[in-house]
């Protein structure tokens, strides 16, 4: 194919794409069910826990953004699976790609509206995370205070200093960052996927293997390099492993933030730059499939 | 020199199935030429390569073997669909759009935008009868609507040339004819046609030049005329002749070594028929509301 074909890419074409896939993805009632269950989930999570408010907001942390995080990956996977197979069935890949759209544009089209939609779920599962832990923060100092309120005023200050540490934290964002990141990773390999695949449900299944074997990966490595050692062999191996099969462990920074502890910037930069990595990397395979795909 | 619209030069696609165990070949050595500003009918049995061909032509499969090139340009580069338009057999564009909509979001594929998209639209409503449905959503279009919605979203960027497959598939005798005249009214416009169909008498209708595919080999080619033409046999079409004028004739030309083959009353097609008989009765029915 000639070089034009991939070095002009146009930003308004890319734009139209990503503007339908969203409108298209935000019009099915899967989206709607996944948002529901995960906001209940959260909503919900307040009423988990009632020992000491340490452990609620642990609780509450702990739940919300494990539903935050499930929820993501699961309507990354389902909306990004659909996509392809259903434009080839009704043929309007046929209609898209008569227009002078390259193969490429359509794919960072399809792309970017699952990525729009997840940003868009992100926000408002995140929004109503800060706003229930927010609201049992308030609540727990307005409480504190009450029954310090006779003590001297140093003793007040680090009380609530407790509450605040232990409540909201701007070492959440981050957090949800990254697992907004694991989402787009876990939505371009299923773009890759759903490259080469026929049906949907195919990819699907696909995925949900790549998903266990990609949460399960650090732990069987370890027994690996345990038994095997660290020859070329085996440095291979895992290498393939770790490309075809994202290490999602690495992006599972939650039991960390619960605690309270601060995720150190350079470990936080390694997983950006991994996620962004991966992303890339899956885009690239699903272009170098579906460039030579016959429709 | 000007470049055909379409030039087809030794195409052959072989689809091979899973393993590789066998081959099967949808077109085979494929030469064509569409010069610009004709109406091209590509006539073929169901499965005897035309979409294929078409598929070809459009970019969306790589031939075999051969090359495709669209007024000039390699037809795999995309930037030879900026002056291409297609509309596939049965299509099914995004059901939750409107038909303005559907004709933005396709405009803005071609680079279109702002106050020139939207006077574009509303004209393509216009041109295709739909402006009264062009607020409202695909789902609830009808077969023919549909068909021309997706013509109109086929002419969006004023294309040189437009591919359509099997436009008339599924539509009712009036959609059909107003499908053809639709398409009549491109070639009016200088935009080159490039046709599938496996309806003849349409294809004989609108067609300037057709091939005929069997099998993956075009098989017959040639201007319509010329192709329909038998070469010894003459054709007279009289109005109010007496049956003694007749006698005369054929008299005369069985003296002159002729021999006639046929003499029957003229008729008109099943098509102009249902059309006169369906046209006439709705009419009838909107002067009369009450009935």
């Amino acid at each position: 194919m000639n070089k034009s074909t991939y070095l002009h890419l146009s930003f308004a074409r890319i734009a139209a794409i990503t503007g339908n896939t969203f409108t298209e993805l935000t019009r099915l009632k899967t989206f709607y069910v996944i948002l529901l269950f995960s906001l209940l989930l959260i909503g919900n999570s307040v009423f988990m826990a009632q020992l000491t408010f340490q452990q609620e907001f642990q609780v509450l942390k702990d739940i919300s953004l494990g539903s935050i995080s499930i929820f993501s990956s699961l309507l990354a996977v389902v909306s990004t699976a659909r996509l392809l197979p259903q434009d080839l069935e009704d043929r309007t890949i046929y209609t898209i790609l008569a227009k002078p759209v390259a193969r490429l544009e359509y794919l960072l089209g399809k792309l970017g509206g699952v990525l729009l939609l997840l940003a868009v779920s992100m926000i408002i599962m995140s929004l109503l995370f800060l706003f229930v832990l927010h609201l049992r923060e308030e609540i727990v100092l307005r409480e504190t205070m009450r029954q310090m309120s006779s003590a001297p005023p140093e003793q007040l200050a680090e009380a609530v200093r407790v509450v605040r540490d232990a409540g909201a934290s701007v070492n959440l964002y981050p957090g949800i960052g990254i697992i907004y990141l694991k989402a787009c990773l876990l939505a371009a390999l299923t773009l890759f996927v759903s490259t080469f695949a026929t049906t949907t449900i195919f990819t699907t299944i696909v995925m949900v293997f790549v998903y266990l074997i990609g949460h399960l990966q650090s732990i069987a490595r370890e027994y690996w390099l345990q038994t095997n050692g660290i020859g070329w062999f085996s440095q291979a191996f895992l290498a393939f492993v770790t490309s075809f099969f994202p290490d999602l462990q690495l992006f599972n920074l939650i039991d960390d933030i619960v605690v309270g502890n601060v995720i150190p910037p350079t470990l936080l930069m390694k997983t950006v730059i991994l996620g962004f990595f991966y992303t890339s990397f899956y885009l690239l395979l699903a272009w170098t499939v579906f460039y030579r795909r016959e429709l | 020199m000007i470049d055909p619209a379409v030039a087809v030069t030794g195409a052959t696609k072989i689809f091979s199935t899973p393993w590789r165990r066998r081959s099967v070949v949808a077109v085979r050595e494929l030469n064509l030429k569409v010069s610009a500003g004709q109406i091209y009918g590509l006539l073929g049995p169901n499965g005897s390569g035309k979409s294929t061909t078409l598929k070809i032509i459009l970019g969306l499969i790589s031939p075999t073997k051969g090359r495709v090139k669209i007024f000039g340009r390699d037809s795999r580069e995309t930037i030879s669909r900026e002056g291409v338009g297609f509309l596939p057999e049965n299509p099914y564009f995004y059901k939750y759009l409107t038909g303005s909509e559907t004709l933005r979001f396709y405009g803005k594929l071609c680079g279109m935008q702002g106050a020139r998209l939207a006077s574009r639209v509303d004209e393509l409503l216009e041109l295709v009868g739909l402006t009264s449905a062009g607020d409202r959503r695909l789902s609830g279009y009808s077969k023919g609507m549909l068909q021309r919605i997706g013509l109109a979203q086929a002419i969006v960027q004023e294309p040189k040339l437009v591919v359509l497959d099997e436009p008339t598939a599924g539509v009712d005798p009036a959609g059909a004819r107003e499908i053809r005249d639709l398409i009549l009214s491109l070639k009016q416009r200088g935009i080159t046609v490039l046709l599938s169909s496996h309806l003849l008498e349409q294809v004989q209708e609108i067609c300037d030049r057709v091939g005929i595919l069997a099998n993956g080999t075009l098989v017959r080619e040639g201007g319509l005329q010329d192709l329909l033409a038998i070469e010894n046999r003459t054709d007279l079409v009289f109005e109010n002749a007496s049956p003694q004028l007749l006698s005369e004739i054929e008299s005369l030309a069985t003296q002159s070594g002729a021999r006639l083959i046929e003499q029957s009353r003229s008729r008109t097609s099943l098509e102009r028929l249902f059309l006169d008989v369906t046209q006439s009765r709705s009419e009838h029915r909107s002067k009369s509301p009450h009935e």
